[in-house]
């Protein structure tokens, strides 16, 4: 088979969309939590004057000078004051719009302009804010692009059940998928090869310090020291989990155990470390990519866990065929 | 089948720059000698470092079309920084002191204040990006904007001195000895509200 032929197999190979609809409903309710753990300190976040942090001028100030097409929140509150809007109301009104975003999505309520709605609302929030993002806004950004450029409707979104959507092509959908698949390859790849670089994760000590390290100190010093045996395997599974992820996710036999693996590791984080928002974000990113077929567990099992994603519509079925 | 090569040409494009940008990073964390590596190959890396900056057309003046567009997709499809989440090693973390000086002499302490866990944790990246900050005086505006936020909060106050510094958290065998965490001095900086400029910082 030729190098083209086999290429474009493995980009183009066709898929239901059971995975867009875990990437859209997951990103939903990531969106929605992301909202509600900021309505608080929304406006001062990002008010130009009375701000809590850093005024939002300096943020977008920085970022201008070095690109000024970068969507920020100072657009849209130029944008109000135009309109007779204060700050403020123009603030709460972006909040508002991410937060209805977020449940569209959830809901797959024109799910193509909601993802769009989410992914530039959240990335002026994140660049506006760029002096306290991390990486929680990255891969939100990432999830969120990936998103509003994937063939929506999936067939559990309210548009294929109130407008009768066609389906997307399986063949699009599978290469959506693969672009989510290997980026998320490349993510724990050089993640975990700088974490192999640094002696710290061999012996446990990068383990004890991230556990430690405040404002993640959840776990009481003590309990910790009890499991002291602990923290040395605990950080070379990790440097195991993120380097052997582009190798081991991709292989059958290792595909279920590496995802429970990475899930479970995820979990562990947001848990131990108070990151949820950011643990939640990457669980739905690798069920979405790798666990959209039930985690390769027996048919009976996998039915039972993720619903109907592995039966196919009489009319996506025929699409299939045609692929 | 044009179509599918117009997709093939767009993943090639953006994986090259997935993949410039996430080795271009680790050259750079490689090339700061952070690693266990040895420090003979470090201007090597930091020659490939260099090398993906100009492959990547960072090196391009701001104004140039060619890096704004490239920036411009890089920020929206969130693909501008590297994944080294706390590696080769985890950093140590800083923490911020108001000390809130009143025309009577008095002086009260005070922190900075979040309403929710989820702000506390962008503060915590504040305080890291604060603490990173090599320009000088980008750190003395940022401190200052801080300063200001507590100053509203205290109208009385004359003077407002940011404390800035790191937490030094013991080592497992430290804590078995009885030590307990250690606060440690990087800045100070004396704000005055009532005058538009800042007191003369001191270090």
């Amino acid at each position: 088979m030729k190098m083209r032929d086999r290429l474009f197999g493995f980009l183009f190979q066709a898929e239901s969309d059971s995975w867009l609809a875990i990437l859209r409903i997951g990103l939903g309710l990531q969106i929605i939590c992301y909202a509600l753990s900021l309505r608080h300190d929304w406006n001062a976040l990002y008010a130009g004057e009375a701000n809590v942090f850093i005024s939002r001028d300096l943020t977008e100030a920085i970022l201008r000078i070095e690109n000024p097409l970068v969507p920020q929140i100072g657009f849209f509150v130029t944008l109000g004051k135009q309109t007779g809007l204060s700050e403020q109301a123009t603030l709460s009104i972006l909040w508002m719009l991410l937060f209805c975003a977020g449940c569209t999505l959830l809901l797959g309520f024109f799910s193509r302009s909601s993802a769009v709605l989410a992914w530039l609302l959240h990335l002026c929030a994140a660049k506006s804010g760029d002096f306290f993002a991390y990486g929680l806004d990255n891969l939100m950004t990432i999830g969120l692009f990936y998103l509003a450029i994937a063939p929506l409707p999936d067939r559990y979104a309210l548009d294929v059940k109130l407008w009768k959507s066609a389906m997307a092509n399986p063949a699009r959908l599978g290469f959506h998928r693969r672009v989510l698949q290997v980026h998320l390859c490349v993510i724990y790849f050089f993640s975990g090869l700088t974490k192999c670089l640094g002696d710290g994760w061999w012996n446990g000590a990068s383990i004890w310090r991230a556990l430690t390290r405040p404002p993640f100190n959840i776990i009481p010093l003590e309990l910790l020291a009890a499991g002291r045996m602990v923290l040395p395997l605990a950080g070379m599974a990790v440097c195991l989990i993120e380097t052997g992820y582009p190798v081991f996710i991709w292989l059958r036999k290792t595909r279920s155990l590496w995802l429970i693996s990475v899930v479970a590791m995820h979990m562990a984080i947001g848990l131990s470390m108070g990151l949820l928002l950011f643990s939640l974000i990457m669980v739905i990113l690798n069920v979405a990519a790798f666990g959209a077929d039930g985690f390769a567990l027996p048919r009976r099992v996998s039915r039972w866990f993720v619903g109907v994603s592995t039966r196919k519509t009489p009319q996506q079925s025929a699409i299939f065929r045609a692929a | 089948m044009r179509r599918r090569y117009l997709y093939l040409g767009w993943f090639l494009f953006h994986f090259a720059l997935v993949l410039g940008i996430a080795a271009q990073q680790t050259f750079w964390i490689l090339a700061q000698g952070y690693t266990a590596l040895p420090r003979s190959f470090e201007q090597h890396w930091r020659k490939a470092a260099d090398f993906l900056t100009i492959g990547l057309g960072q090196d391009l003046s701001l104004s140039n079309p060619v890096r704004k567009s490239l920036t411009a997709y890089l920020h929206g499809a969130g693909i501008e920084g590297g994944y080294g989440f706390f590696a080769p090693n985890v950093p140590s973390s800083y923490k911020l002191v108001f000390e809130l000086h009143y025309p009577d002499g008095r002086v009260d302490y005070d922190l900075p204040h979040v309403s929710g866990t989820s702000t506390g944790l962008r503060l915590t990246s504040l305080l890291d990006r604060i603490g990173r900050a090599q320009y000088e005086p980008l750190r003395e505006v940022m401190l200052k904007m801080l300063a200001y936020s507590v100053w509203q909060e205290h109208p009385g106050i004359t003077t407002v001195r940011t404390v800035f510094g790191y937490v030094d958290v013991p080592t497992l065998s430290e804590v078995e000895e009885g030590k307990k965490e250690t606060y440690n001095f990087l800045y100070a900086y004396d704000f005055t509200f009532g005058n538009p400029t800042a007191a003369p910082a001191r270090k």
